[in-house]
């Protein structure tokens, strides 16, 4: 198996003049192609994580601090970490800096200094790509907040990257703009990047590979999706629910009815049911 | 749920209970004069925007009954904060009129059941201002010119009710709280003026799945005390577990409304509209059983399944 | 919403697609001549210019009027102060009143010098987006970067400041609206009240764009920007034959004017 492209082992953070860790012993590794999704509860140090990912930040200390190859707990490290993580932040509307779409998509190539051509050529395909076409001369902030999050998203994407992290990227969209990104994230898979995924919807872990529970900065889960899952104790701790598949189950197994396995999505608890009958 | 303009009558879900058994336990024993009933006849308000005027909503007509709950649903930008400020009056409509209690606006009576509306905005940090919560809460109710002394019991009682007892929470500063504490905060704050129809703007935003229980919880228990309650969210489980009518706004007009319905056209309708169907009603779609029965939440559907 | 600065009408007319460089030198040459000029024939040669300018543009004459509207009080005051104390023969004096027609050309010539300056310089706002002009400014001030100006941030700062007009608005809108849902009165009460009630408005705004600035910063450093880095552009300000032509026919404008 190749090395993992996210290579974390060990890692601390404090906040200047704060008194404890903000993060602490923090261990994570991410291949090509792989999906982790990040899940706590508000504060638990999610978005921190975030940034120490992208080589926004010094780590306090760490093992072992790698990102595509490059050492974040130096400062060269994470300028070139920067070059291949992508950060997605939360909120779309701080991340927007240009007068149109088009320029905001093109201002992570125009500061690695990108030819004008290749620029152009990269940001229309990042419009296509995104479904922003029809909008790339309009104004950030005459944009729908799923237009903001496409918008958002293809600026950070027209860098090549080899990983991202996205830090609760469907928070403040419709269904229909959820179901977007997350097709989106998909093919980023399929492409071969190294997905972090922040979330606090449940529906959205269970397509994970692994996750990665966080509660006050510590590391209390790593591990499967359905064994997360099953822990209640677990859930409760870290503040979480259940997809809704899986509290239906749940609800079955406190009357005496349970089903063989905990399932995750309707379709493995219509399944459970028709197995039972 | 009924097609706007359609009064065709199709099969419709009828809504019955609501919220979450657990958490709609009554907390006000007088709750007949606890909700407000409200009638939106026509509104119709536009925004400047650059060149042009840009409808926001347009002819929007509805009625909710005093202690009813309304999901107000539609993609972004559909005109659901619109609608929200035009009820509370921070807008006046350009054609139509919001009534309250049967009273048509204009005149001092008017304005005092304006007052009796409470609005929690999505963005609990633009809502919070003061040095402690504690006079956070109390902006609200001073402005009603209470006594101090029933300025301070409806402090300590929101603070109580939405998790952020005022022992504990009361001298913090706002911004330091955490996400999710803020947004129980900016709720606080509207609750303290005991509100009998409650707006929310999209309540449940970036909160880890325990607050967001817990939001829904007070807002059962609100629901459960006779307050009227509208409800604009992306979340359509939530709606349909806390919410005994919807309406769907598409573009600023009304495309459904009512109680909540099903069939395939009402689906068709939720997917046009950037939405898709609670995921319960989904599983008894699939299960082949009468959606009439469809439960609102897991509990309900493991007591009909087991 | 959008604020008085960022008078700018979408199109794609002539104008809006001309270098904001040579758009921002022609109108600079064009109000230097007009000071320098100061006859009726000249100043009709520039005005039949600018209102040229204008309507190559295609902006609606009312937009010009909307720019034009606040410095009406100028040009009338201008006009005034001409006709009432300018020294010639009077046809008609009461107390420190002297009127003559020397002074009411006078006073017409200045009122008009006013109307063509505002006309070529709002050729200039309405086709050309305030980050172009500035970026624009950001070029012709590169001589400066020798004294070591940092001209290049100094403009992305602008920019962002610019792009950020609009988003504080709906904030500060959304704040007010959220205290007024809460009882707050903005409209009523002495000076001094009103002025209190702005205090709890500006607390939020305030924190908000603190922890804009944050994000921003963080947000532009995940997409690799580096201050002193040496950036290339998307679109590039590029000087085309319309853009000479522009200067050519600018600088006959200004010899004929100067001429006649």
């Amino acid at each position: 198996m190749t090395a993992p492209l996210l290579d974390i082992s060990g890692l601390h953070y404090r906040y200047p003049g704060a008194r404890s860790d903000a993060l602490a012993d923090l261990d994570l590794s991410v291949h090509e192609g792989e999906f982790v999704a990040v899940v706590g509860a508000n504060g638990s140090g999610k978005s921190t994580l975030a940034r120490l990912l992208g080589g926004l930040d010094r780590p306090a200390a760490a093992r072992r601090a790698g990102a595509c190859g490059h050492d974040l707990l130096t400062g060269d490290g994470r300028l070139a970490a920067r070059r291949d993580v992508g950060v997605l932040f939360q909120n779309p509307e701080n991340q927007l800096v240009a007068e149109h779409v088009e320029e905001d998509i093109a201002f992570g190539l125009e500061n690695l200094g990108w030819p004008s051509a290749d620029i152009r050529r990269r940001v229309d395909e990042m419009l296509a790509r995104f479904d922003l076409k029809d909008l790339r001369r309009r104004e950030p902030h005459l944009l729908s907040g799923g237009q903001k999050q496409r918008a958002a998203l293809a600026g950070v994407l027209a860098i090549p990257r080899r990983a991202i992290v996205l830090d609760e990227p469907t928070a403040m969209l419709d269904p229909a703009g959820r179901a977007d990104v997350l097709a989106a994230v998909a093919a980023l898979r399929v492409e071969g990047l190294a997905v972090v995924y922040i979330t606090q919807e449940m529906d959205e872990v269970v397509g994970a590979d692994t996750v990665v529970g966080l509660e006050g900065g510590s590391e209390v889960y790593a591990g499967g999706v359905d064994d997360l899952f099953a822990d209640g104790e677990l859930v409760r701790r870290l503040n979480l629910g259940l997809p809704v598949a899986a509290e239906v189950a749940q609800e079955l197994a406190r009357r005496g009815r349970p089903l063989p396995a905990l399932p995750l999505t309707l379709d493995a608890l219509l399944a459970g049911l028709s197995e039972r009958s | 749920m009924k097609g706007a303009g359609k009064k065709a009558g199709r099969a419709a879900v009828k809504a019955r209970g609501g919220a979450d058994a657990a958490v709609a336990s009554p907390t006000a024993t007088d709750t007949s004069a606890a909700g407000m009933g409200l009638a939106c006849r026509g509104v119709t308000f536009s925004y400047e925007e650059g060149r042009e005027a840009v409808p926001a909503v347009r002819d929007v007509g509805f009625e909710l009954a005093a202690g009813g709950s309304l999901a107000l649903l539609g993609a972004s930008g559909a005109g659901k904060s619109t609608l929200l400020q035009l009820v509370r009056g921070l807008d006046e409509p350009e054609a139509g009129a919001v009534v309250l209690d049967g009273v048509k606006p204009g005149g001092e009576r008017y304005a005092a059941l304006r007052r009796e509306i409470g609005l929690v905005f999505q963005i609990p940090e633009l809502q919070l201002f003061a040095a402690s919560a504690r006079e956070d809460v109390a902006f609200g109710p001073r402005r009603l010119r209470w006594s101090d002394e029933r300025v301070k019991e409806a402090v300590s009682a929101a603070l109580e009710l939405v998790g952020l007892p005022e022992e504990k929470f009361g001298d913090r500063h706002p911004y330091a709280l955490s996400g999710g504490e803020q947004r129980r905060l900016a709720l606080a704050g509207v609750l303290a003026m005991k509100p009998r129809l409650l707006l929310l703007d999209e309540p449940f935003v970036s909160l880890d799945p325990g607050t967001r229980r817990q939001l829904a919880g007070i807002l059962g228990r609100l629901k459960g005390a006779g307050v009227t309650i509208i409800l604009a969210t992306h979340d359509v489980d939530l709606a349909w577990a806390l919410c005994d009518d919807v309406l769907v706004l598409s573009a600023g007009e009304v495309a459904a409304s009512g109680a909540w319905e099903f069939d395939a056209a009402a689906r068709d309708l939720l997917v046009r509209n950037r939405l898709r169907e609670p995921q319960l009603v989904e599983l008894w779609r699939r299960l082949g059983r009468d959606l009439a029965t469809a439960p609102r939440t897991a509990a309900e559907a493991a007591e009909a399944l087991a | 919403m959008r604020p008085a600065i960022a008078q700018y009408y979408p199109g794609d007319s002539l104008m809006h697609r001309l270098d904001p460089r040579a758009k921002f030198v022609a109108v600079s040459a064009l109000a230097l001549a007009l000071f320098v000029r100061d006859s009726f024939l000249g100043l009709a040669v520039y005005a039949a210019a600018a209102a040229l300018a204008y309507a190559i543009s295609g902006v609606p004459v009312r937009w010009f009027w909307r720019a034009f509207k606040p410095l009406l009080w100028l040009v009338g005051l201008t006009f005034l102060a001409q006709v009432v104390f300018a020294r010639g023969t009077p046809f008609f004096s009461f107390w420190f009143v002297h009127l003559s027609w020397s002074g009411i050309e006078l006073a017409a010539f200045l009122s008009l010098r006013l109307v063509v300056l505002v006309l070529a310089g709002s050729v200039l706002t309405l086709t050309t987006t305030p980050i172009a002009l500035t970026d624009g400014l950001a070029w012709l001030g590169r001589p400066l970067r020798r004294i070591k100006v940092p001209t290049d941030e100094l403009a992305l700062m602008v920019t962002i400041a610019l792009r950020f007009i609009p988003t504080l608005l709906v904030e500060l809108d959304t704040i007010m609206r959220a205290q007024r849902a809460r009882g707050a009165d903005f409209r009523s009460g002495g000076l001094r009240e009103r002025a209190r009630a702005l205090v709890p408005v500006l607390i939020p705004l305030f924190v908000l764009s603190f922890r804009r600035a944050d994000d921003l910063a963080l947000a532009m450093e995940a997409r690799c920007y580096q201050p002193g880095i040496v950036r290339t552009r998307l679109h590039p300000l590029r000087a085309g034959r319309a853009d000479v032509l522009l200067l050519v026919v600018t600088a006959a404008v200004i010899a004929a004017g100067l001429l006649v």
